[in-house]
């Protein structure tokens, strides 16, 4: 927080200077998406962890010399190194960028948000990679790792629930050329209906013109299922 | 003192882990069932069952071990026994049901194309549950571990439980009742051709995603709704109105939390507040 009298300057010169402006409502908005990202629960290990490391230290601190008592000169010299980096955080502070700062920190937000997505999607329990790809939905449109990891568990996640749910969040991607090529590609793989008809659904929505030869065969196949083969003829309906 | 702890704990560690060998089966016991003892009972548990043709029921008890009961077993036993004078089995049908423990995880399978029946599965109360059955249900009763439960044909139910659920059917309905949930875990229920019935405890918080095809959704829940789309713009086609929505509603209750996916194409979805 700043003083009173800095705190007047400080509004004082928002009120001139538009760049300045520009740049604190940037800021508040990417504190605020930050915000919106949940907490992460600590995992049950953690608080056994953290004891035993706690215990550790007691030991350590318990079994270590007595310490020395503090001289005046030490004083003096850590005073004198405050002084030094206050100094040099001054200095340094004049030639800063703060647009490529928020850039940067936007880069570490967008990565860390991919790391959890792919990182969650590698899970044994399904409910943790169904949270995985939940987290898909916060990358970014153009992140090709992510889209890879859905498409992956499109096409082998063991579990029904997380390939519906992948198969929804590919339209986060549906800009990329990918989201369309996989969807058809998987179509063709898939044996579980609902997953079937849920690719159709995607192929729809991406109006794949590429889609109707596939959904032509898959419409004519006596063995498919008939709520698929029905969906795949509706399907060609909206296609054309 | 704190290294007295440590050693009396290994102690009781070392005492539980000893009786663990595994498969234990108790012949005293009724023929249609064997005991499976987990190697490590202190760590996580986890039941693994595959079957074609069989009813699967699962329920928490107050035990260690799995105890598995069928009439594939009794039968299994007894062409084991029935042996012809002066001869040894070379290759014996097992009646059709395999269990066996491995790395904490014990696996049941019944994958033969005919028989079928129940197959009776008592696990520890906190131990998580997969099971995947083709042309019969599944029961899960009081279970705290995670539960992942898909059937093809057959219904699904999950009652007094409180972990984290996974469930799909594919033309049977999906019934789910949680007296609590596992806090921050993920849930989804799905059916293709069966309704969704889900009952959650009334303090739960959630952010939930209900996706319907030529059905409703009804709850006694207080759900915000975040977003509601109902995709009515191009289902004029050249013959007569074809009503198809793609419709997926959002929603949120007690202020939000994990997410809750509900999908069905041709049932309804019904949340019920315990």
């Amino acid at each position: 927080m700043l003083g009173g009298g800095e705190g007047k300057d400080f509004a004082e010169h928002l009120a001139s200077c538009e760049s300045c402006r520009n740049e604190v409502s940037r800021i508040g908005t990417l504190w605020q998406s930050l915000d919106l990202l949940p907490l992460e629960e600590p995992g049950g290990r953690v608080r056994e962890r953290f004891y035993e490391m706690l215990g550790a230290y007691r030991q350590g601190v318990a079994s270590a010399e007595p310490r020395h008592a503090f001289h005046w000169w030490q004083m003096a010299a850590a005073a004198g190194l405050v002084a030094a980096g206050l100094g040099i955080g001054y200095a340094v502070r004049g030639n800063m960028q703060p647009p490529a700062e928020v850039s940067q920190l936007r880069e570490e937000v967008a990565n860390m948000r991919q790391l959890v997505a792919l990182s969650l999607m590698q899970q044994q329990s399904a409910s943790d990679r169904l949270r995985g790809v939940s987290w898909a939905y916060r990358a970014e449109p153009s992140d090709r790792e992510v889209l890879g990891a859905l498409v992956s568990a499109v096409n082998h996640d063991a579990n029904v629930n997380v390939r519906l749910a992948a198969v929804d969040a590919l339209r986060r991607f549906s800009a990329s050329p990918e989201t369309g090529r996989a969807a058809l590609q998987s179509l063709s793989k898939q044996t579980t209906p609902m997953v079937q008809v849920a690719l159709i659904d995607l192929l729809v929505d991406l109006k794949d013109p590429e889609a109707a030869p596939e959904l032509r065969r898959l419409s004519g196949n006596e063995t498919a299922n008939e709520g698929v083969r029905q969906r795949a003829q509706w399907a060609l309906e909206r296609l054309q | 003192m704190n290294r007295f702890l440590i050693v009396s704990m290994m102690a009781v560690l070392g005492a539980l882990q000893a009786p663990a060998q595994n498969p234990v089966q108790n012949p005293a016991q009724n023929p249609s069932q064997m005991t499976v003892a987990f190697s490590n009972p202190s760590q996580p548990r986890k039941l693994v069952v595959k079957t074609m043709m069989h009813r699967v029921s699962i329920k928490g008890y107050d035990g260690k071990d799995v105890i598995v009961e069928s009439s594939a077993i009794s039968d299994r036993r007894r062409r084991e026994r029935n042996v012809p004078p002066g001869m040894h089995p070379l290759n014996v049908g097992g009646g059709g049901i395999e269990v066996a423990e491995a790395s904490n995880v014990v696996t049941v399978s019944a994958e033969k194309m005919f028989g079928g029946g129940d197959i009776q599965i008592q696990v520890p109360v906190d131990t998580s549950v997969t099971v995947n059955t083709v042309n019969n249900g599944i029961g899960v009763e009081n279970i705290s571990g995670e539960i992942d439960v898909e059937s093809v044909n057959g219904g699904v139910s999950i009652t007094n439980s409180s972990g984290s659920v996974m469930a799909h059917s594919m033309n049977g309905k999906v019934t789910v009742a949680l007296d609590k949930v596992a806090a921050g875990k993920a849930m989804s229920f799905s059916s293709m051709n069966g309704t969704i019935d889900v009952t959650l405890p009334a303090d739960i918080k959630a952010n939930l995603k209900m996706k319907v095809d030529n059905g409703d959704v009804y709850t006694d829940f207080d759900v915000k709704v975040t977003n509601d789309t109902f995709d009515t713009k191009e289902s004029n086609t050249g013959n007569g109105v074809r009503i198809r929505g793609n419709r997926t509603t959002y929603g949120t209750i007690n202020g939000g939390g994990p997410e809750m996916q509900f999908t069905t194409f041709n049932g309804r979805i019904l949340i019920h507040k315990k």
